[in-house]
């Protein structure tokens, strides 16, 4: 079959690899219909997260038709349209039995390295370095899912591909950052990243009832896109003026937003002069994994006794924590890689009753052989690209 | 294991040490080579001024007036290296010692060293085909932004 495969940084490839088998009685294998490129794939481009390996086939975002199953494997046919959570978990374990599946105990073959890393092992993922199981991704023909009883969740509406694939990932990761934040109504909510999980993020805060939700990036069309599409009622374009902080306390009257939430994470653009010509110098030595510029204004900014929900994937280290302002203002950090099968089934109601349209996102619809060139339009941000989505089926 | 791409130096590092060796050889180099008050210690100092110049001039992460191509750059020090290992050749100096010649070929040696863990492609840098996504695209991306209704559904609205 043909893959999308890792070919050192900047750089992926369209290859002829073996296709996927049943190797466990729990494991499906599904035929891709659609795919999707996710701005966390971006860290592994760039180079950032570490124990990738020439070939490894990327993507973590997809969904398709089960042509195989393990015996294993109940409540799924072949034949069956599924949509399959970016977190491989076992589902009988502590963390899966308490709705933790992305720090599921079971699903990463290489935990010690993990531990060494995080000092837990967290899940399994799919097309995300060996550190988190070296597991073959989904920009591809086929993939194999693991604990395919668990995860995959099974499509029997009528609604398009790009409607339902963003349950894979990006629609619940940015809900997720919203459930964070406690939102009960009314509230004000700044989103740190207006890519495609802030674009989900901001939407989700729009859903649960926040009065007020203000979009940050420094690309104009990614804003147009929060406030047209998303629901954002304010922007802030940081490429205008650097000082997020202030402008997000001038708009909120000195108080400062009740939640912040970071969809940017160790790769934030945002920030200029002496201290991010450190943060990158020290990115580019290895002496720091992750540019903490967003996770360091949302702290800065949030209101006082309020919370800063982290979605934004951090990889390791970063320096210049502002701990003070964290500790003396009160503030709760959030934080994780999303538990996406506990919100499949709930969002997936959302998408069926109308309330949103998931496919907002989608800005380029190429074949899977155009993986490469998509992969450095979304990175550069060319064409007005916010969200690649995949087709394996055309050429 | 960490496995690590083949070229480790992306452009970011490649101005740490453009930015590094060039003041050093400006500064204490030829003092800790005891090359002071040589023909030798002038040619590095110049070496090391170049360097900076050029580099502050790069478009790279770290150049300030980015008016040099990232590519060029390299072409540049590559071609510099060169003229560094060459010079010490072109005068004669060499036949006064090795402290007249050794220290150049050195500097070159690590100038070409550098260039080959550097990942000429830059991070910076846009390598795709921008023409062949648009033909291939079958969305239109200025229309799913600025056209057509919002995408959600406040509560209130929702209920109504």
């Amino acid at each position: 079959m043909r893959a999308n495969v890792w070919s050192g940084r900047n750089k992926t490839k369209i290859e002829e690899v073996p296709d996927p088998k049943i190797l466990n009685d729990r494991d499906a294998i599904v035929k891709i219909s659609s795919t999707a490129i996710c701005g966390s794939d971006l860290h592994l481009y760039d180079g950032y997260i570490p124990t990738m390996k020439h070939g490894d086939i990327l993507g973590h975002e997809f969904m398709g038709e089960v042509v195989e199953k393990g015996r294993g494997v109940a409540g799924l046919e072949v034949g069956d349209r599924v949509v399959v959570p970016f977190p491989i978990a076992c589902g009988d374990c502590w963390s899966c039995k308490h709705e933790l599946y992305s720090v599921c105990e079971n699903s990463n073959p290489n935990a010690g390295m993990a531990e060494k890393a995080f000092g837990h092992s967290t899940a399994g993922i799919f097309g995300y370095s060996h550190l988190t199981g070296g597991y073959a991704g989904g920009q591809a023909e086929y993939a194999r899912v693991p604990f395919a009883d668990v995860g995959p969740i099974k499509i029997e509406s009528d609604h398009s591909d790009e409607e339902v694939l963003f349950l894979s990932d990006v629609f619940p990761t940015g809900y997720f950052g919203a459930d964070l934040c406690d939102i009960k109504g009314g509230e004000t909510i700044a989103v740190f990243g207006a890519g495609p999980v802030g674009q989900f993020a901001i939407a989700s805060a729009i859903l649960m009832g926040a009065e007020r939700v203000i979009a940050i990036d420094q690309y104009d069309y990614r804003l147009q896109m929060a406030r047209n599409k998303a629901g954002a009622t304010d922007t802030i374009d940081f490429s205008v003026d650097p000082d997020v902080v202030e402008q997000l306390k001038e708009v909120t009257g000195g108080r400062g937003p009740d939640a912040v939430i970071d969809a940017a994470g160790m790769e934030a653009a945002h920030g200029h002069g002496a201290l991010h010509a450190v943060d990158r110098v020290k990115q580019a030595t290895r002496s720091e994994s992750d540019r903490g510029h967003a996770l360091r204004d949302a702290i800065m900014a949030c209101r006082p006794g309020g919370i800063v929900s982290v979605i934004g994937v951090y990889g390791g280290l970063l320096d210049k924590f502002p701990s003070g302002a964290f500790m003396n203002k009160g503030l709760q950090l959030r934080a994780g890689q999303c538990h996406v099968q506990k919100y499949l089934k709930p969002l997936y109601e959302h998408i069926k009753n109308g309330d949103i349209d998931p496919s907002f996102v989608v800005t380029h619809r190429l074949g899977l052989s155009d993986a490469p060139d998509g992969f450095e339009t979304f990175k550069h941000k060319q064409d007005e690209c916010v969200k690649v989505v995949l087709e394996p089926e055309r050429s | 294991m960490p496995v690590f791409p083949p070229r480790p130096v992306d452009s970011t590092l490649h101005g740490v040490v453009d930015y590094t060796a060039g003041s050093t050889l400006m500064t204490a180099f030829p003092k800790l080579a005891r090359l002071e008050g040589t023909r030798a210690a002038r040619q590095i100092r110049t070496a090391g001024a170049i360097h900076l110049a050029y580099s502050v001039m790069t478009d790279y992460p770290l150049g300030l007036v980015k008016v040099i191509p990232y590519k060029v750059h390299l072409g540049i020090d590559a071609v510099a290296a060169f003229a560094l290992a060459a010079t010490p050749f072109v005068t004669g100096q060499y036949k006064k010692g090795s402290r007249q010649w050794v220290p150049h070929v050195a500097l070159s040696l690590f100038e070409f060293a550098s260039l080959a863990m550097t990942d000429p492609s830059a991070k910076g840098e846009f390598h795709g085909d921008v023409e062949a996504v648009r033909a291939a695209n079958r969305v239109n991306p200025h229309s799913k932004i600025y056209e057509g209704p919002p995408a959600v559904r406040p509560p209130v609205a929702a209920a109504g």
